[in-house]
């Protein structure tokens, strides 16, 4: 996978829990480098769908998926693609902040140590780096060694976002990064989310309608495992086509 | 007189008898403890701990029972602490939910149970027969290790629980393999339960008498052991021998023996204790 090719896509997807029908025969096709936000109800399947992009379903028991995600045009779900590399790809962050009870600049510095590089040097330049982008680092440069649940929430959640970018991956999926968190705190993490679409493709799951308004440019409705409508995030916001996301968009229901 | 007058008057009750209740088991305990330190307190000095066992009481001394304990206690840990671990890691996070894992899960429940000479039985047969091993020291730390075995793989399986799926998901979509997931963040969030798990194994372990008097451990050996293949003794047996002769000044001799093995104990359960707690200050979920 190169970074360039990091469009994302969806080809007769079909997804299981068991006997549930999670996801029905969905197909979409996302832009690099913009943010396409994922929007529906509880339950709908978007977090699912998410987590396809990353194979982070494959630790549930009974799950398995039909048809083809593609990123950067190829197959994620054949067999020879390595799950380990694929995640190095595809960063994520979770809806809440889930930094590990280790120091900050662990916490940054893991997804590098994991791949096997131990040179110092290396390493504080990319928590340096790291942190810098995630619009962190003024803020514990002076206390990397400290824990990192000290932090404040939304400083957690920056935190983590800092993680991700460390291993430098193309993509970015982000399962409402911002709903555990205050106000300011969510200000600033879209704030980030508008920067880093420069550099990254982001796929972010959230309830918040006003929140993909601001953040996203494409938006994808989701209802009960169903992909139902896809458009620009304004042509969706003014002149949804179905009558369900007409609904769901004005706050009828969900 | 109302509803919630019998109620109060209920729990008032309750309250009381809880009360009476949990004084029971401290008052027995205490009068035990004040009994046994009355007798032998005056008879613990520096002859006692560093004299070998001897036919008169007045000379006798625990120097190889304790250093057969410290021995026991050593080897135990070196035998059971990566089986059990790794048994416990396994069934949590390897295991699938299958038949023979039920069967293994039940069973090592059921381990916990089994009273601790059947141990020393299988023991006997095992490491004292079939591994040629004789009485000694391995053979008695390999028999304690099958007895706490269970108990610290359920307690290593109790801690690496308690470890958030929030963690470990963390640490997968960073790309980490399962092992570097459970190496780098499972294992050392856990690590605090875990320990007090085997200390408090390695407690019940330094009590036991029965398993390794069927494996042939004697009350009187001569020598302090140098090498896991010796003969021992441990304070436990050399508590029994001494509490089962007619003499009074033997029951004195014993009172301070136990007096030892308690301070032990108390030690290894406060290590347990202070493990924990500073590992509950570090990890905050």
């Amino acid at each position: 996978m190169s970074k360039t090719a990091s469009k994302l896509e969806a080809i007769d997807l079909n997804a299981y829990y068991g006997d549930f029908h999670a996801l029905k025969n969905i197909n979409i096709d996302m832009e690099e480098k913009a943010v396409t936000a994922f929007i529906g109800p509880s339950g709908c399947g978007k977090s699912t769908f998410l987590r396809t992009f990353n194979r982070m379903n494959d630790y549930i028991e009974g799950f398995r998926v039909e048809g083809q995600i593609l990123i950067g045009g190829q197959d994620i779900y054949q067999k020879n693609v390595r799950v380990d590399e694929l995640r190095k790809e595809v960063g994520m962050v979770f809806q809440k902040p889930n930094p590990f009870p280790k120091s900050i600049y662990e916490n940054v510095v893991y997804g590098l140590k994991i791949q096997g590089i131990k040179k110092k040097s290396v390493l504080e330049e990319a928590a340096e780096t790291s942190l810098k982008r995630a619009a962190l680092w003024d803020e514990v440069k002076d206390k990397l060694h400290k824990s990192a649940l000290a932090l404040s929430g939304g400083q957690q959640q920056r935190l983590c976002i800092a993680r991700a970018l460390a291993i430098s991956p193309s993509v970015l999926l982000m399962d409402e990064p911002a709903s555990a968190l205050d106000p300011i705190s969510t200000a600033k993490v879209e704030e980030l989310i508008y920067e880093l679409k420069n550099d990254y493709t982001i796929v972010i799951v959230t309830h918040n309608m006003q929140q993909a308004g601001r953040v996203s440019d494409s938006t994808a409705f989701f209802y009960m495992g169903e992909l139902v409508e896809y458009a620009k995030t304004k042509t969706m916001f003014t002149s949804p086509k179905d009558n369900r996301t007409q609904n769901y968009i004005t706050g009828r229901f969900g | 007189m109302t509803n919630s007058d019998i109620n109060r008057l209920k729990d008032k009750a309750f309250q009381v008898f809880g009360i009476f209740c949990t004084f029971i088991g401290l008052v027995v305990l205490a009068v035990f403890l004040i009994d046994i330190i009355v007798e032998g307190i005056t008879r613990i000095d520096w002859d006692f701990l560093t004299n070998l066992p001897s036919r008169r009481a007045s000379r006798a001394g625990i120097l190889t029972a304790w250093v057969g304990t410290l021995w026991i206690l050593v080897l135990t840990t070196l035998i059971a602490f990566p089986l059990g671990v790794a048994a416990g890691v396994y069934l949590e996070e390897y295991g699938r939910k299958n038949r023979l894992n039920n069967f293994i899960e039940i069973n090592i429940a059921n381990l916990a149970g089994v009273p601790s000479i059947i141990y020393g039985l299988l023991g006997l047969e095992i490491f004292v027969r079939q591994m040629n091993l004789g009485g000694s020291l391995l053979a008695g730390a390999l028999t304690l290790s099958l007895l706490i075995l269970p108990i610290i793989i359920v307690t290593t399986r109790e801690a690496v629980k308690a470890v958030p799926r929030s963690v470990r998901d963390g640490s997968y979509a960073l790309g980490a393999s399962k092992w570097q997931t459970i190496w780098n963040q499972v294992l050392p969030a856990s690590f605090g339960g875990i320990l007090t798990g085997i200390i408090l194994a390695l407690s019940r372990a330094v009590g036991e008498a029965a398993p390794l008097i069927v494996i042939g451990a004697l009350a009187y050996v001569p020598f302090t052991p140098s090498s896991p293949f010796d003969e021992f003794t441990v304070l436990p047996i050399q508590i029994f021998n001494w509490t089962s002769r007619p003499q009074e000044e033997f029951l004195t001799n014993a009172a301070a023996a136990i007096i030892v093995l308690l301070v032990i104990t108390f030690l290894l359960n406060g290590i347990a204790v202070y493990l924990r707690n500073r590992q509950q200050k570090k990890v905050k979920w």
